[in-house]
């Protein structure tokens, strides 16, 4: 169908005005960290600042030690990523090709699962972690994130595993492949798209979590994830908003990058099972 | 259930049975020890009357008290009030916000895709950040959004947002909706690409304008993908944490405590974890129950 350019131009203007207003504020967390602390305290406001502080960055680095706290929150996630992965990759193919007994019950369970708050799981997991010592350790997120994660990730891949034919697995035993062969040889390469997808989305997941590390790590100040050093800044530095908006931002990039470059494999985990 | 019977039993049927149960294995030790064993010691420690959980010390005698204190609580029932209003709020405006928005860039134009990429990008800001901005935003002596309040003359001094309950309520909504929308804009989009265009032709056809085929072919269509995304959204917000617990911690005056954040402070704050069991297992319930009723919408997703 053919628009009319009035029609047309009407569409530019509403997204362009949409997109302004719902992204204002990813802009005015850039503009405050590249302003002068003193001239956020000048009314009205300045929508540019008159000079970039561009070394804000640099700055803050030094100060601060984001560059741990950023590379403490990648490994809890890599961690629990894995773990993850590793189970769920079984589970999720289990669910999608056998009949187990009890399977119909775990599946409602796990969407039960991902339904818990983690206020609710924190208390005794908080209970069980102080006792086998893992309080301060980032074991103890690490293994927090994965009750996050498992449900989520057991579930998109059971529903990745049951787009893929049976054909192929029975093709590769009947050339004789055992059927972990099948699942190891044949099944997993052609998941790859499905496998990086899940595992994208864990990776979101644990790195967004600050239940679990506010109240696992807040005394282990070496193991500070990046979101809970950022509550740390807020808390104590009232007035100087530049400073944080220029680690939030620094604290936001990884996850903003994975959207902007890899967003088909994300959304396409999102919506996995849900649409129909 | 997609596929009951599996059908790899070209080969050694039994044997592919018993594989099953080894693939499960794993997950369900795994799921076991980290999540089904700390429900269990939830419910467990919602019936003693216990401070600090220490598990390795024998359990205190049973009671109720904990359930009976938790009824007769008038915290209890303004956090329920709270959180219910909560998520009726920002529900509906997610849901308006991420329908229209999705809406809006399905629409054929050129640099569509880099619309769609934008219009959704609240979901990449972590929570932890977007509290970040939406606190200095609604800073209470130079936040932007009491400086246009003023230049628009709403208001004539400036708002304290977050010592007022009612405004520090809208600043948490704000938040929520900001970092919510775009989930809903993502699911809604994926369920119009599965509209098929022989719909709208045939309605153009038949002389339907863009409203008649907006209620006749569009929201019809929508209304499963959109129950499950309003179920998720009600979800995500009966369980948040970090947006409210950073930004106002639950005050001013409880204005903000869902059930969430109360559990949380008195089982941290004031180290009472046998009572904020107790307020966890009620919050268990009505997860079950959402469940429940998620697979009765969207069975096909088992």
């Amino acid at each position: 169908m053919r628009q009319s350019p009035l029609a047309r131009l009407f569409i530019y203007a509403s997204v362009i005005l949409t997109c302004a207003v719902l992204l204002f504020p990813i802009y005015w967390l850039v503009v405050t960290a590249l302003s002068q602390p003193d001239q956020l305290r000048q009314l009205p406001p300045k929508f540019w600042p008159d000079e970039p502080r561009w070394s804000v960055f640099g700055k803050i680095l030094e100060e601060r030690p984001i560059l741990l706290w950023l590379g403490n929150s990648a490994l809890a996630a890599l961690g629990a990523v894995t773990i993850s992965m590793v189970v769920s990759v079984l589970a999720g193919y289990s669910l999608s090709r056998f009949r187990v007994r009890g399977g119909q019950s775990l599946g409602l369970f796990i969407l039960t699962a991902k339904m818990l708050p983690a206020t609710l799981l924190v208390i005794p997991l908080f209970g069980i972690f102080r006792m086998t010592g893992l309080i301060g350790s980032l074991w103890s997120i690490i293994l927090a994130h994965a009750t996050l994660i498992i449900p989520f990730t057991t579930w998109m891949l059971k529903g990745y595993f049951d787009t893929i034919p049976r054909e192929l697995e029975q093709a590769a035993m009947v050339d004789g492949c055992s059927p972990w062969g099948a699942l190891v040889r044949v099944i997993l390469p052609v998941s790859a798209p499905g496998l990086a997808a899940t595992a994208l989305y864990g990776f979101v997941l644990s790195w967004s979590d600050y239940a679990y590390a506010r109240t696992f790590l807040t005394n282990a100040q070496g193991n500070w994830t990046a979101n809970l050093g950022i509550t740390t800044m807020k808390g104590e530095y009232i007035s100087n908003w530049a400073d944080i908006s220029a680690a939030a931002i620094l604290v936001a990039l990884p996850i903003l990058a994975i959207y902007l470059f890899l967003e088909r494999y994300l959304v396409g985990g999102l919506t996995a099972g849900s649409e129909k | 259930m997609a596929g009951g019977r599996f059908s790899l039993d070209l080969a050694r049927p039994s044997r592919q049975h018993w594989l099953g149960y080894i693939l499960l294995a794993p997950a369900v030790l795994l799921i076991a020890a980290i999540i089904i064993y700390p429900l269990f010691v939830s419910v467990d420690l919602s019936f003693q009357n216990v401070g600090i959980a220490r598990l390795d010390q024998p359990r205190r005698p049973f009671t109720t008290a904990n359930y009976e204190r938790l009824f007769t609580s008038p915290d209890f029932w303004n956090a329920c009030w709270v959180t219910l209003k909560l998520i009726v709020i920002v529900t509906s405006a997610c849901c308006l916000l991420g329908l229209g928005t999705a809406l809006l860039v399905n629409n054929r134009f050129k640099g569509r895709s880099l619309a769609r990429l934008f219009v959704a990008m609240p979901w990449a800001v972590p929570e932890v950040i977007a509290v970040v901005i939406f606190a200095w935003i609604f800073d209470s002596s130079f936040g932007l959004m009491n400086w246009i309040f003023l230049s628009l003359g709403f208001i004539d001094k400036t708002i304290n947002w977050f010592s007022d309950p009612t405004a520090a309520f809208a600043v948490v909504a704000t938040t929520m909706v900001w970092k919510g929308y775009p989930f809903v804009s993502i699911m809604c989009l994926a369920g119009l690409q599965s509209i098929p265009d022989d719909y709208y032709a045939a309605a153009r056809v038949d002389g339907a304008n863009a409203w008649q085929r907006l209620i006749h072919i569009t929201l019809p269509n929508l209304r499963p993908v959109l129950g499950v995304t309003t179920i998720l959204v009600m979800l995500w917000i009966f369980r948040d944490f970090s947006i409210i617990y950073v930004l106002t911690g639950g005050g001013p005056l409880k204005a903000t405590q869902t059930l969430s954040i109360m559990t949380y402070e008195q089982a941290f704050g004031f180290f009472r974890m046998g009572y904020a069991s107790a307020i966890g297992v009620v919050t268990l319930i009505i997860c079950v129950i959402a469940a429940k009723l998620m697979m009765s919408r969207a069975p096909e997703n088992l």
